[in-house]
């Protein structure tokens, strides 16, 4: 630990600190643009400059260093005991000097130059930096009465646009492209205040090189200004009118912390929010941009029954009696129950719960394999398995006997007269064994979101609900437990999958009364090996690792 | 009348001098077989400290300093020979190149010995090919007479040059940008620390050195440090008591150019007055100087009445300019200094390379700034002070006492100094080229006032007469605060 005087505060820092990170830990705000934890510091934007104060030998005395320090690239160490200043400190710098006040306003100064201030139309307005720094730090007008450059716009690839215009030049893109996606189709073109973002252009027989890999979203995210757009967002909202909510992404087993915007007709955009284990600061795109089947106007409202061939709507107290008088004729040696990968591990386990407490059937099946491709990049990587939960999912439905998967499972499947099962991934085709193994089957019970390859097969269909719309956890391939939370309402009429479980519970006389998923995951870590910690309110935003 | 001392110089308009056996024939490579049969490596780098050697590119830094830097347990070490020379007014190096190569390899060579490096990058100008051709040449005879390449003369050292031309960027003459470019990035100069020294091409530790510094290699060497150092002024440094010695030796390749008879190169000792080395020139073309740069664009330019200021690193620092490259360009009465700053400040905001705010935006701004009083659209307002007395009507009123503000000029010196500050010598951009434009600025501005102000009345670029347009010396800030150095006894 070094010991540092902060302007007027005595703190401990760990060594190898940057002067930046050390003053947000004790929540002071040292402004900066290029500098991002995530990437390298190279310093250009010089907004971050700080006051060291060093020993002047000649003088005798602790003074001002002659020039300002970037804070980005000041490492704060633990100095040798000869060399420490006043005899205790290792560092003495300030971040609210009078000088360094003044070097801010300078360089917020230059930077507006050229900028066009369109903020009324700019996407970035609320949640730029370049306005609150500039509220916060900079001069109240400008003395700049020349020509702005105007750079065009640029279509960068399949969900990026660039406002060259508003571009500060930071370099934060294009140190993600070569760092984080190693993938490099960033660059700067042009030279001085003609300096632009580009993406390679065709020539001399190259082709043109679009900014078109799985993590370019996050160049967005990085930007700190509006220069870097979203297309799927563009001139969708304004920040301030949205929710927030910290989430998970449920686009693949890596569980990246998200936080999850929306307002009451929806989900608007997923962000990533940092954890140092996981995701530290990233996303991919197919989670980014995978969230729309939530907001689609297909999603399963009602319940469904089939009449005459036909797949009809009704309500729920039709459709949940069909189910009851089915499953309670049955016998339990012909019903399969399959919970899903896409599922919270609250949902897996009141599954369980149901089918070894009510309908004593051990024939428990994950339905979920979602094979999709693994992607590997420098500092990223996105994994193959497209589920959230599929290492939770099939804990909770173990509950000690092996889970039904696969050939095994689809060989039950194929002898069961009923089987109960919960889907939730949207778009995923069956393949033929399994096809053939659901037509066989009396009676099709179907918990899903979307009408589906699956949906189509079903007797009976009841809506059940998103990753957004609803709380509970999910486990990743690391065995990280962590909370998703509910933002928007289900569409409809549909319901928590876990309640129309509880539901059919209950009519066919069951005990199961959990009030919300906080219950059903007290349950879990009393019940499920590992889990023991894993309670809603120990995991919190950051999760908790698996014992 | 001072005399030319012709030593890097010397034999540079000998016939063939560029080929093996002609420099041969004058020394030629003798120098370097002295330093390899007669000493240690670190016996080189100690006559290089001692010998007071400062770096001809610019920054006229100790150059056995900058060799004391380096670590000596990190191998690779390279050397990186800075050929890039674009500072206007500066055009000593390619004549070296162009004329006498050999001597640049020499010089290369009892580096690369002293510092036990075996790599050699010459980063040259784009624009040289003259100069590169001249040099590849001179390096692949020296491969060929067994003076480059492994094994050099049975001693077991290896050197081996490499050139690398430029594409036409003056920041790619900073060190780091330099090493940046030489390494197949953008010309974009580094953060430092670490210096170069330190870490540099591949990140690994890097000598760079002006092509001038290095052609003196071969004559510390061979003449001795004792003869070296009767060349130039050594100045004693007043505040260390007692005063510590500041060399200042050896010859400069002064460039001279615009206003004189003669311009040219002149290889002179270092601490010659401005008006001499004038006066070495043929005298000023027209009436009277008007001013002088000293060295090369981005040094504060000298009035008429700091001709006295000696041409060397002290002196001018001291008078707050510098010796830089030693590009000396003067100019004479028909000179419009508004029109010499935009001409300047053009060239600036065109080689910013762009990567640090303040120099990024700043600089075009203050080429946009001079453009604007240049075409005659420069502001100024009159204002009154309201003052009680008896006015023009006899009536005791507001006598109005007018002042006259040009709104533009206090802008444009608040502009450059807040790109890199000219009074507090900090700056706050990534490397020094943001001190080398607002240098430029602020000192014209200063102490070319009257013309500028002239400029923004008459609405049109004006040219006053040198008296006229010089700020006297009692308010020229650098006259009043400039210390003339004292030589060591
Ligand atoms: C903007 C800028 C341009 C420079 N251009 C040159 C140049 O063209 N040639 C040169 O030798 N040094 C140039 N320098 C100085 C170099 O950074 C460096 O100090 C020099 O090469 C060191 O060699 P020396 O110690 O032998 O002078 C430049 C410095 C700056 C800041
Ligand atoms: S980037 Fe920021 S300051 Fe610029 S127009 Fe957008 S919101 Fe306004
Ligand atoms: S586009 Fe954004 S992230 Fe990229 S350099 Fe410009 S301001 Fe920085
Ligand atoms: S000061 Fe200018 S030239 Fe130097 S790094 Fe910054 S932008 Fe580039």
């Amino acid at each position: 630990m070094a010991f540092i005087k902060l302007n007027e505060l005595e703190v401990e820092v760990e060594d190898g600190t940057n002067v930046v990170e050390a003053a947000r830990q004790h929540g002071i705000e040292v402004p900066h643009y290029c500098y991002h934890p995530g990437l390298s510091s190279p310093a250009n934007c010089r907004m971050c400059l700080v006051e060291p104060h060093v020993f002047f030998p000649p003088a005798g005395a602790i003074v001002p260093d002659r020039q300002l320090a970037t804070g980005c690239t000041t490492v704060l160490r633990t100095a040798p005991p000869d060399r420490k200043l006043d005899g205790k400190y290792d560092f003495i710098v300030y971040t609210d000097s009078p000088r360094v006040k003044k070097a801010r306003e300078d360089i917020l100064e230059f930077l507006l130059v050229h900028h066009p201030l369109d903020c009324p139309v700019c996407d970035q307005a609320g949640e730029c930096d370049l306005q609150d720094f500039s509220y916060r730090h900079g001069h109240d007008k400008s003395r700049y009465l020349e020509v702005k450059n105007v750079p065009p716009k640029k279509d960068l690839g399949p969900d990026v646009l660039l406002y060259s215009t508003r571009c500060i030049v930071c370099t934060r893109c294009i140190r993600f492209c070569q760092e984080v996606s190693g993938s490099s189709e960033l660059g700067l073109i042009h030279r001085g205040s003609h300096d632009e973002i580009d993406i390679p252009r065709a020539h001399d027989g190259m082709p043109l090189q679009l900014l078109d890999n799985k993590l370019a979203g996050n160049v967005v995210d990085i930007c700190p200004v509006g220069a870097l757009i979203s297309k799927d967002f563009l001139f969708k909202s304004r920040p301030w009118f949205m929710k927030k909510e910290s989430s998970v992404c449920a686009g693949c087993s890596v569980g990246c912390n998200i936080t999850v915007e929306y307002k009451e007709d929806g989900v608007y955009r997923l962000k990533p929010r940092f954890h140092g284990e996981i995701n530290q600061h990233w996303m991919c795109d197919d989670g980014r941009l995978g969230y729309h089947y939530v907001n689609s106007d297909d999603r399963l409202q009602l319940p469904m029954t089939r009449v005459e061939e036909e797949l009809r709507p009704t309500h729920w107290a039709d459709a949940l009696t069909q189910v009851t008088e089915k499953l309670s004729e049955a016998d339990a040696a012909e019903v399969v129950v399959i919970g899903s990968a896409q599922g919270t591990n609250e949902d897996n386990y009141v599954l369980q719960q149901f089918a070894h407490e009510v309908l004593k059937t051990e024939q428990l099946g994950l339905f979920g394999a979602l094979p999709g491709e693994e992607h590997v990049f420098p500092q990223f990587t996105i994994e193959a398995d497209k589920n959230p939960n599929t290492a939770g999912a099939r804990q909770m439905l173990s509950n000690g006997a092996p889970v039904l998967e696969g050939e095994a499972l689809w060989q039950k499947v194929s002898e069961a007269s009923i089987v109960y099962l919960v889907n939730g991934a949207p778009g995923r085709p069956l393949e033929s064994v399994e096809k053939a193994a659901l037509e066989s089957v009396d009676f099709l019970i179907v918990q899903d979101v979307l009408p589906s390859e699956v949906t189509a097969l079903a007797d009976v269909v009841l809506p059940g609900t998103t990753f957004v719309e609803k709380d509970g956890t999910f486990t990743n391939s690391k065995g990280w437990v962590q909370r998703v939370r509910k933002t928007v309402d289900a569409p409809g009429e549909a319901r928590l999958d876990w309640e129309i479980v509880q539901q059919i519970a209950k009519q066919l006389g069951g005990e199961m009364g959990y009030h919300f998923a906080g219950e059903i995951a007290i349950a879990i870590a009393e019940n499920v090996p590992g889990y023991a910690d894993a309670t809603h309110q120990n995991i919190g935003d950051s999760g908790v690792k698996l014992a | 009348m001072v005399q030319e001392k012709r030593i890097l110089y010397e034999h540079l308009d000998v016939p063939g001098i560029n080929t093996f056996d002609v420099f041969r024939q004058h020394d030629g490579y003798a120098r370097f077989e002295k330093a390899i049969a007669e000493y240690q490596p670190d016996d080189i780098a100690k006559m290089v400290m001692d010998s007071g050697l400062k770096g001809r590119g610019g920054a006229g830094f100790s150059t056995g300093l900058k060799w004391s830097f380096v670590p000596k347990d990190i191998k690779p070490c390279y050397l990186c020979c800075n050929a890039d020379e674009s500072e206007p007014g500066t055009f000593s190096n390619r004549y070296v190149l162009e004329k006498n190569p050999h001597l640049l390899i020499e010089g290369i060579l009892i580096c690369c010995y002293a510092m036990g490096i075996e790599t050699t990058y010459v980063y040259i100008r784009g624009e040289f090919t003259l100069g590169k051709k001249m040099l590849d040449a001179a390096i692949k005879e020296a491969y060929a007479k067994g003076y480059l390449g492994k094994n050099i003369r049975g001693t077991g050292l290896n050197v081996d040059i490499y050139t690398h031309p430029g594409a036409g960027a003056y920041i790619c003459g900073e060190e780091t940008g330099l090493i940046e470019s030489l390494e197949g990035k953008r010309g974009q100069p580094r953060n430092k620390p670490p210096f170069p020294a330190v870490e540099g091409v591949f990140r690994k530790p890097t000598v760079v050195q002006n092509v001038e510094t290095l052609c003196n290699l071969p004559f510390i060497v061979g003449e001795g440090v004792e003869w070296y150092t009767q060349m130039g002024p050594t100045y004693g440094d007043t505040r260390f008591d007692p005063p510590k010695p500041d060399p200042n030796t050896g010859t400069k390749l002064y460039c001279i150019s615009g206003d004189v008879n003669k311009p040219g190169v002149y290889e002179l000792e270092l601490g010659l007055t401005c008006a001499e080395l004038v006066e070495v020139a043929g005298g000023v073309r027209g009436q009277e100087v008007k001013a002088v740069i000293p060295g090369g664009s981005s040094a504060p330019i000298l009035t008429r009445y700091e001709l006295d200021t000696r041409l060397d690193f002290t002196s001018l620092t001291l008078a707050k300019s510098m010796l830089g490259s030693g590009g000396i360009i003067v100019m004479n009465e028909t000179r419009n200094i508004v029109d010499c700053l935009l001409n300047i400040m053009k060239f600036y905001a065109h080689e910013s390379c762009g990567q640090c705010t303040p120099c990024r935006w700043g600089t075009p701004w203050v080429r946009d700034i001079v453009q604007r009083i240049a075409d005659g659209n420069g502001r100024k307002s009159t204002i009154t002070r309201p003052r009680f007395g008896i006015a023009e009507n006899g009536r005791w009123g507001d006598t109005g006492e007018t002042e006259e503000i040009y709104e533009d000029l206090d802008l444009l010196e608040s502009v450059a100094n807040n790109i890199a500050n000219v009074d507090t010598m900090t700056w706050n951009t990534i490397c020094v080229f943001g001190i080398a434009v607002s240098w430029p600025a602020v000192s014209y501005l200063r102490k070319f006032r009257p013309e500028f102000e002239a400029t923004i009345r008459e609405g049109q670029l004006t040219t006053l007469s040198v008296e006229a347009a010089t700020v006297p010396p009692e308010e020229n800030y650098a006259y009043q605060q400039r210390i003339v150095p004292r030589e060591l006894e």
